[in-house]
């Protein structure tokens, strides 16, 4: 509850304030798209939570392309689905049904902090970027050129950290796997993302979602801090090239892993042991023992003397 | 609703009790600022314990509290994986170190009548939420890697952000169970902290590690005050 207050309460902030600018430009301009009441927060919305799965007029990704969306259902239908999208498929809704068969039987997710008032909001910004030209979220412009071993190579860099993003985000390698990551692998917080390139069917669509993560382990990280659109090609080219391996997943690193681990460990015992040979374990014991037996008094006190 | 209370709220309670109890102690129960030494009632088995115990778990908070403070060091030196195999595995082991001190700790007070007599509710308590911490904390490093660097990029925002009193529980509430069951242990334990034995480590005698050494002198004959009796 605090962070939806304060967050809120910031976004309020930054609302009014940005209200006042978009609607002296709206008497200014007439009809720009504030005044018919796509917010900036909307635009916000939509560019850090649709854009991974959707294009408008840029065809379709892991999601439908939204060009011409408000011809194809109204909007009280499209206002309910964004409200609940796995509610409307699970009614029955014959629309919604086919929709999750172009979709490979993958569930549109709830989008995040959705309400009636913003659902709103975001099919007035679909209609009017659908209205333009060419909509600024036609999709990430990724060059269609051939992939090279030297993308692939700069791609394996860049996942595994030791060629940095350009905007400071963390390396893949710190969360997932591939198969032939060396050593013990990848890390494990995330997927495995040895077929990923093949599960996302293509170059266009994991891009996509490259260029703006929406798992929720990612956004907080990413959303600041994007790929740019040559890293991104690179790590499609890396991805696409462990896709191609032949294997469904990385081979394990986690026995070898903790074998190494529980070894140092084992090694760090026989140090103590070493370390700390006449010390601390059998202080008293020795002397008491001593009192029977000279040598053993001996080395005690010569124990002893060696102590602060 | 239970993802605030338990990454928004916690954090507060804890650090609150964990602040305001610990100088009531101190002030109004100076003397039990310590931990009870058994070594004198048993010292077979206790070298086994609190040595493996006190280095392995000292080595891993250290390195938990380098990516609270210092991340951008961490990530640079995790950014060549094999450094990044050798942060991990050095911990893993130095994890693993602690949970056979804390076992043969554990063991001792029980198996030893004399030790077992002076082990007070609280002590079982620090240990059964210790061996909490521990257990979860080789899970995550093993079914979980790799944490040192996830940590500076995830956990620490959201610790900041906590200090800051603006919490963005967005880093922590989808990660994984074990993950999770790690970070909220961690605030019970220091939430608990000033009620226990733990205390002492606050008042450990840290100038002994850089003060002149003390040289000791009898300005008796020792040998004759010995053959008195």
């Amino acid at each position: 509850m605090l962070v939806e207050h304060s967050e809120r309460g910031e976004a309020m902030g930054k609302t009014t304030g940005r209200w006042t600018l978009a609607l002296a430009a709206g008497l200014l301009l007439g009809g720009t798209a504030a005044a018919q009441g796509a917010s900036d927060e909307a635009y916000e919305y939509f560019a850090r939570n649709c854009v991974s799965c959707h294009t408008i007029g840029g065809g379709p990704l892991a999601g439908p392309d939204l060009a011409g969306l408000l011809d194809r259902r109204d909007r009280d239908w499209l206002s309910a689905f964004l409200l609940d999208p796995a509610g409307v498929i699970d009614s029955g809704d014959v629309y919604a049904q086919a929709l999750l068969r172009d979709a490979r039987g993958v569930y549109m997710p709830t989008p995040p902090g959705i309400t009636a008032d913003l659902a709103d909001k975001l099919l007035t910004v679909i209609a009017v970027e659908d209205g333009l030209d060419k909509s600024r979220f036609a999709g990430l412009q990724l060059s269609d050129r051939p992939l090279t071993p030297v993308d692939i190579a700069l791609g394996r860099q860049l996942f595994n950290g030791t060629t940095a993003f350009a905007s400071g985000s963390p390396a893949c390698f710190a969360c997932h796997t591939v198969e032939g990551a060396a050593g013990f692998g990848g890390g494990r917080l995330g997927l495995d993302l040895t077929t990923v390139y093949a599960r996302m069917e293509g170059r266009k669509a994991l891009g996509a979602w490259l260029g703006a993560p929406p798992s929720p382990v990612m956004a907080p990280l990413f959303q600041d801090a994007p790929l740019d659109a040559d890293e991104i090609l690179a790590l499609t080219a890396y991805l696409k090239h462990t896709s191609e391996s032949g294997v469904e997943q990385a081979s394990s690193g986690v026995l070898a892993f903790l074998l190494t681990g529980l070894g140092l460990a084992a090694v760090l015992l026989v140090l103590f042991d070493v370390a700390w040979k006449d010390r601390y374990r059998s202080t008293r014991r020795t002397l008491v023992e001593g009192r029977r037996s000279p040598r053993l008094a001996s080395r005690a006190v010569e124990g002893m003397e060696g102590t602060p | 609703m239970h993802d605030e209370l338990l990454f928004a709220i916690l954090p507060y309670v804890a650090m609150g009790v964990f602040l305001i109890m610990t100088i009531q102690r101190y002030r109004q129960r100076t003397f039990t600022y310590s931990s009870l030494s058994s070594q004198f009632l048993e010292n077979r088995h206790h070298f086994w314990g609190s040595v493996p115990f006190h280095y392995g778990l000292l080595f891993v908070l250290f390195l938990h509290l380098a990516g609270l403070f210092i991340p951008d060091v961490i990530l640079a030196w995790n950014a060549a994986p094999l450094r990044l195999f050798i942060t991990e595995a050095t911990g893993l082991a130095m994890a693993v170190i602690t949970l056979i001190g804390l076992g043969n700790i554990v063991l001792r007070r029980m198996g030893d009548t004399k030790s077992r007599t002076v082990t007070s509710v609280s002590d079982w308590i620090v240990y059964a939420l210790i061996g909490v911490q521990v257990i979860s904390g080789i899970a995550v490093a093993v079914f979980h890697g790799w944490g040192s660097s996830w940590f500076a990029t995830s956990l620490t925002p959201w610790l900041w952000s906590l200090f800051k009193l603006q919490p963005e529980i967005g880093y922590v509430t989808a990660l994984p169970w074990m993950v999770k069951l790690h970070i909220v242990n961690a605030w019970v334990l220091i939430g608990f902290f000033p009620f226990t034995r733990l205390v002492h480590v606050l008042v450990v005698p840290n100038p002994y590690l850089w003060r002149r050494t003390q040289v000791v002198l009898w300005n008796y004959d020792r040998h004759k005050v010995r053959s008195k009796d």
